[in-house]
């Protein structure tokens, strides 16, 4: 039962930075500002975690930083969002386009890498082992031996799926998404939301990076996300402003992604394993439009006016 | 005929978001494209500053590499080429309301099935076998960018995603080919054969690589502002783009608009990485494409979807390009550079109008304060 332990552990380690980006993800589409930049978001993260990791040795440092600059970035994208009144999926793809271009950017100039920044001074995330669990075969693969995002995403999913129902805040949110004016009618701010919510997910989806550089490699490569960011998009829009779906969804997208590793070469091209995590999000949203009553929902959509 | 509800329609709200760029009279598009310029300029002054070298000369310097001399600015066009076509094809499925994301999948695409046509069919006489090699990109960016379309358009599965997600399958699935079963024996990395020198545009300036190809992507550029803005076909799109329900209500095809436009788009983008192994590289390899489609899907929304703003803005863009690449060769700032700034300045253009109204409102607080 070796491999099947070695296949969950995998798919722990891979469901995280999908959760972390997805939850990020759910409270725009909340707000019905569905980001689309996630996938930017992340290598922007995933960037900057090893840069302030080289710079302190210490990656509970560069977590703190990278959440910090997170919110700061997200507030600033709220901002030209809801007061300067950016198309919000017009931002997204460029964000997207920024995150890649960007990082090769500072990576050149800042250390004049091309490629791969690996460096023994990488700090990588610290990894719980927990006594007890650790030898029990299946569920000491799930349990122990990750970082402390995949503890904390898995938090953050009782916190959110606690504050659906318990909070105003989430309430708020969910307003300003599906009825403004009543929002403020109640005296709730709406673009204190909205902005709230970018915030958040800009936290969040540099924290998903982050554990893709410090937390899985200890290493920062050019386009290191390679579409993670758009499988997490892929589950918010299946979850439906669900949590606890959104969790499922997330574990289904890791497991695949496990799964396309440990294929063995023998079995399947590597790039055919590659694809797994992308064609199950394809046939997912192929599912998702054929059951739903409503029919397909569309994510986002520019106004193209003349 | 149901019409997808948008988020903004549903909130009943739709002027809240506003358009993202709304542009009327000859005076306001000057104003903006000022606006915009100066944005540019600004982030581009900013980061040369910040990495260490007097901005303006640098920035000259650059722009002498791209525009110095006929033989630069040929060099700066043979780079643009497919990028003309790709912009030209990702907005004409813009302004239907398709949002062709693929169009680096379909890139991929249409420049495996150029490099297979041009190894494995011929030698020919050269012009037919251009045609085949051109047409056989079109056929493969084609086929997959309608099927999407037709996902969309019957299904009603939202081709945003979609198409953002065959990107990546596309992509892996022409690495596959190119280092498995189609890999070129003799070489080392994933490139397929070389094609047949028949299949190859020749030079028409010499050590310029500006070749032949050029009059194909002038006809497509002229053909696809044609198609969109004068036939009653792209009248049929637009109208299905700006409104689906009033579209369906006055009989026109829905389904067949989406369907047909992707198709066309998706073509276009075929033909653009078809111009990356006819009229340059000669080969598919791993790494061909290197973000022209998404380039093409950054110009597209600046332009508006505007076959002729789009071209506007794709000469623009391959300007900042080569200039840029020529900064790399002055200066340690890296060419990625270009990138940033079109980022920069497409920010800049959605955020105009809201910049100018919260400095109107600034201007009304400050006018009510100096009255008191």
């Amino acid at each position: 039962m070796d491999w099947l332990d070695a296949f969950l552990a995998s798919g722990m380690r891979f469901t995280t930075p999908i959760l972390l980006a997805g939850l990020g993800g759910l409270a725009t589409a909340w707000t019905r500002d569905l980001n689309v930049g996630l996938e930017g978001i992340m290598i922007f993260g995933a960037f900057f975690g090893v840069v302030v990791g080289l710079f302190t040795g210490s990656s509970l440092a560069a977590l703190a930083v990278v959440a910090v600059l997170g919110l700061l970035c997200g507030m600033i994208f709220g901002y030209l969002i809801t007061v300067l009144r950016v198309n919000v999926f017009v931002a997204g793809i460029v964000l997207n386009v920024l995150g890649a271009g960007g990082t090769v950017y500072l990576l050149r100039s800042m250390y004049g890498v091309k490629g791969t920044l690996s460096d023994p001074g990488i700090p990588p995330l610290p990894k719980l082992h927990i006594p007890g669990v650790e030898d029990v075969p299946v569920l000491g693969g799930i349990l122990s031996g990750h970082t402390v995002l995949t503890y904390l995403s898995w938090t953050l999913v009782l916190l959110l799926a606690l504050a659906v129902r318990h909070t105003v805040v989430v309430r708020h949110l969910k307003a300003a998404g599906e009825h403004p004016a009543a929002l403020a009618t109640a005296g709730g701010n709406v673009t204190w939301m909205r902005v709230v919510a970018q915030a958040w997910c800009f936290a969040l989806c540099g924290l998903a990076g982050l554990q893709l550089s410090l937390g899985q490699l200890t290493l920062f490569t050019e386009g290191m996300t390679s579409g993670l960011g758009f499988v997490a998009l892929a589950a918010v829009i299946f979850c439906r402003g669900r949590v606890g779906l959104l969790a499922v969804m997330s574990v289904g997208f890791g497991l695949s992604s496990a799964a396309s590793v440990q294929i063995n070469e023998d079995v399947m091209p590597p790039q055919f394993a590659q694809m797994i995590p992308y064609i199950v999000a394809l046939i997912g949203l192929i599912v998702l439009a054929r059951t739903s009553r409503e029919g397909a929902t569309r994510i986002a959509t520019p106004v193209m006016e003349s | 005929m149901t019409a997808v509800q948008t988020p903004a329609e549903e909130r009943g709200d739709t002027g809240r978001r506003g358009p993202w760029l709304r542009l009327g009279s000859w005076r306001d598009r000057l104003t903006s494209a000022g606006f915009v310029l100066v944005a540019g300029l600004l982030a581009a002054v900013v980061l040369i500053q910040l990495e260490g070298y007097a901005p303006l000369p640098t920035i000259q310097a650059g722009l002498e590499y791209a525009l110095g001399d006929g033989t630069s600015i040929a060099r700066t066009l043979a780079w643009g080429l497919p990028l003309y076509v790709a912009a030209i094809g990702v907005a004409i499925a813009f302004r239907s309301g398709m949002f062709n994301i693929g169009a680096e999948g379909q890139v991929y695409g249409g420049a495996m099935g150029a490099a297979l046509a041009g190894a494995y069919i011929g030698p020919l006489f050269a012009p037919t076998h251009l045609a085949v090699v051109v047409l056989a990109s079109a056929l493969v960016g084609g086929l997959i960018a309608a099927g999407l379309g037709w996902l969309r358009a019957v299904w009603g599965v939202d081709e945003v995603l979609s198409t953002l997600l065959s990107n990546y399958v596309i992509i892996l699935f022409c690495t596959y080919l190119a280092t498995g079963p189609l890999r070129d024996p003799t070489r080392q990395s994933g490139t397929t054969r070389e094609v047949a020198d028949t299949a190859r545009f020749g030079e028409i300036l010499p050590r310029t690589g500006l070749s032949a190809a050029v009059f194909l992507v002038v006809a497509i550029c002229v053909l696809g502002w044609w198609l969109s803005e004068r036939t009653v076909t792209g009248y049929r799109w637009r109208m299905t783009g700006e409104s689906p329900a009033f579209a369906s209500a006055v009989g026109i095809d829905v389904r067949r608009s989406r369907i047909a436009s992707m198709a066309i788009s998706g073509a276009l983008c075929g033909v653009a990485g078809g111009l990356l192994v006819a009229a340059s590289q000669g080969r598919f390899w791993t790494e061909i494409g290197s973000g022209i489609g998404w380039d093409a899907v950054l110009v597209a929304l600046i332009g508006r979807a505007r076959p002729v703003a789009t071209v506007v803005w794709v000469t623009l863009y391959c300007v900042m390009r080569s200039a840029a690449r020529g900064l790399e060769q002055v200066s340690t700032v890296p060419s990625e550079l270009s990138l940033i700034l079109i980022s920069a300045i497409i920010i800049a253009a959605a955020a105009r109008a809201g910049v100018f109204s919260q400095f109107a409102a600034l201007q009304r607080r400050l006018a009510t304060w100096k009255g008191r």
